[in-house]
């Protein structure tokens, strides 16, 4: 038990380098996180012998998190008044460098167009005419505008299967995964057992790593665990050595270039045994997860 | 004899009485004038209290801008790190880059400095199919600005990235960095003439 985590904890962190960019819905699903060179000095690992080994089973799980890519809809009440700072905003605001230039060319015009027009004053105060007023830029902006074609907000119009990453485009998702714990098959966060000469943050990669059929990259965000759930063995299981299990949970984002990935089912609602993963909202986890793990689950996946 | 006796004491009272209004007449005048008095005066240097006060160190010059120390990375936290927020809109990367500040000063993460770099134009020049020459299409000017964290717990750090990163604004980026001299360098103008001379010289 004391060991992994004190070498976690005496592991220098050196140098980590993290950029995060919003792309554009076309791109990918999902945001671009990218780690850069994390040189870490090389770990010692601790050669003291554990005369006493602990009765409880380790496990490294990953909290795989999909970034949202749009923004949530507003609520009316925000709506509105949304609209009412923009028009405070606006009624106090002074004209720009380009609403001034309307004007004036307005006004020019106006000017033209009396009876007592003198082109000579005119022009020797601007110098010349200018060739393209503002308006006609305005003009041609306008008609850019209109070629320009948004991409449509939720993509899934009659509902994307819950196994799809890019489901509900304005809220954050987390995976889940269906695996064999004991006799039953249940639905958890994806985690792999803990194994002798590898910090727990390792396991939790391999067990990302090693889920079948899909290839997520994630970003890892630091060292240490952001939870943790200690069961006990049902009585028949339970012997002398292993009373229970702890499973540790580590945070991470779902970076791009998830590369292989399933062609979705067009399947309704809910999920079928055939799906491999999912990825739901924490809302949406009272569904799948069982109550005790749910408890401890839902402290620390944020819900913003 | 009583008389004599007791007029004395009347009359040296009146010439003490008389020369105590002088006197406080004298500091009176003093005090709103900037008269001294002489040194054979009695009330020479009457009135001077800086020999009392406690003497206070002399003023230094100003020094030049020193680097403050880059702190490294011990077993438990994070060395001084850059978080740097750019974009083209102004309002929205000064607004998240204040939000990161406070996160900061409510978490107890210390920040050690909070600085913008200059602003770059960017000109978009498009160039239509038919013709051969580009016109400008539009300017877009990307602000940058950067919050520097000196001592950030890692146990912290997950949970701040995960906050900072759920409430990252549209068309914002984020850039997290190790803190280092070039940067810090880099922020301060060049100047020609001066390294032209320290050319000659080596």
């Amino acid at each position: 038990m004391a060991a992994p985590c004190s070498r976690m904890a005496s592991r220098p962190i050196c140098q980590f380098i993290t950029n995060v960019r919003r792309t554009g819905l076309k791109h990918t699903g999902v945001r671009q996180i990218s780690l850069g060179s994390a040189c870490r000095a090389a770990t010692q690992t601790r050669s003291k012998t554990e005369s006493v080994a602990s009765p409880w089973k380790l496990y490294g799980a990953v909290c795989l998190q999909r970034l949202p890519v749009i923004s949530q809809e507003r609520n009316p009440i925000e709506d509105q008044f949304a609209e009412l700072m923009h028009q405070m905003e606006l009624e106090r605001s002074l004209l720009s460098d380009h609403e001034q230039r309307l004007l004036e060319d307005s006004e020019r015009m106006t000017r033209k167009q009396a009876d007592n027009y003198d082109s000579d004053e005119e022009e020797a105060d601007y110098g010349g005419q200018e060739t393209i007023t503002a308006q006609d830029q305005e003009d041609t902006w306008e008609q850019k505008l209109k070629h320009f074609q948004p991409a449509l907000r939720d993509r899934d119009v009659g509902g994307t299967p819950l196994g799809s990453v890019e489901r509900c485009l304005g809220d954050s998702l987390v995976l889940l995964v269906q695996q064999t714990v004991g006799k039953e098959t249940i639905w958890l966060l994806p985690q792999a057992q803990w194994e002798a000469g590898e910090t727990l943050r390792q396991t939790a990669e391999r067990g990302l790593s090693s889920l079948p059929e899909a290839d997520f990259k994630a970003t890892f965000l630091g060292n240490t665990p952001c939870g943790v759930y200690r069961y006990k063995f049902p009585k028949e299981v339970r012997t002398e050595r292993c009373v229970g299990a702890k499973v540790f949970f580590f945070k991470a984002f779902l970076s791009a270039g998830s590369a292989s990935q399933k062609e979705p089912f067009l399947s309704a609602g809910s999920a079928s045994q055939n799906e491999p993963f999912l990825w739901v909202k924490k809302t949406e986890l009272q569904g799948y997860l069982k109550p005790p793990y749910l408890e401890k689950v839902d402290r620390f996946i944020l819900n913003l | 004899m009583i008389d004599c006796l007791s007029s004395i004491p009347l009359q040296a009272s009146f010439a003490l009485h008389s020369r105590v209004l002088d006197q406080a007449g004298l500091l009176f005048r003093l005090a709103f004038s900037n008269e001294r008095q002489y040194r054979t005066m009695p009330t020479h240097g009457i009135g001077k209290y800086k020999h009392l006060l406690p003497k206070e160190a002399p003023k230094k010059k100003k020094e030049r801008q020193q680097m403050k120390q880059i702190k490294t990375a011990t077993d438990a936290e994070y060395g001084t790190l850059n978080v740097k927020v750019s974009g083209y809109d102004m309002i929205l990367v000064e607004h998240y880059s204040q939000y990161i500040h406070n996160l900061c000063n409510r978490l107890g993460v210390k920040v050690a400095e909070s600085y913008a770099l200059p602003t770059k134009s960017t000109e978009v020049m498009v160039m239509p199919e038919q013709g051969t020459k580009m016109y400008v299409d539009a300017i877009l000017k990307t602000h940058e600005r950067i919050v520097q964290l000196s001592q950030l717990n890692a146990t912290l750090c997950p949970t701040f990235m995960e906050v900072l990163l759920k409430n990252q604004p549209e068309g914002i980026q984020l850039s997290v960095k190790l803190h280092t001299e070039a940067d810090y360098q880099a922020r301060f103008k060049a100047r020609p003439e001066l390294e032209g001379l320290m050319a000659q010289m080596t």
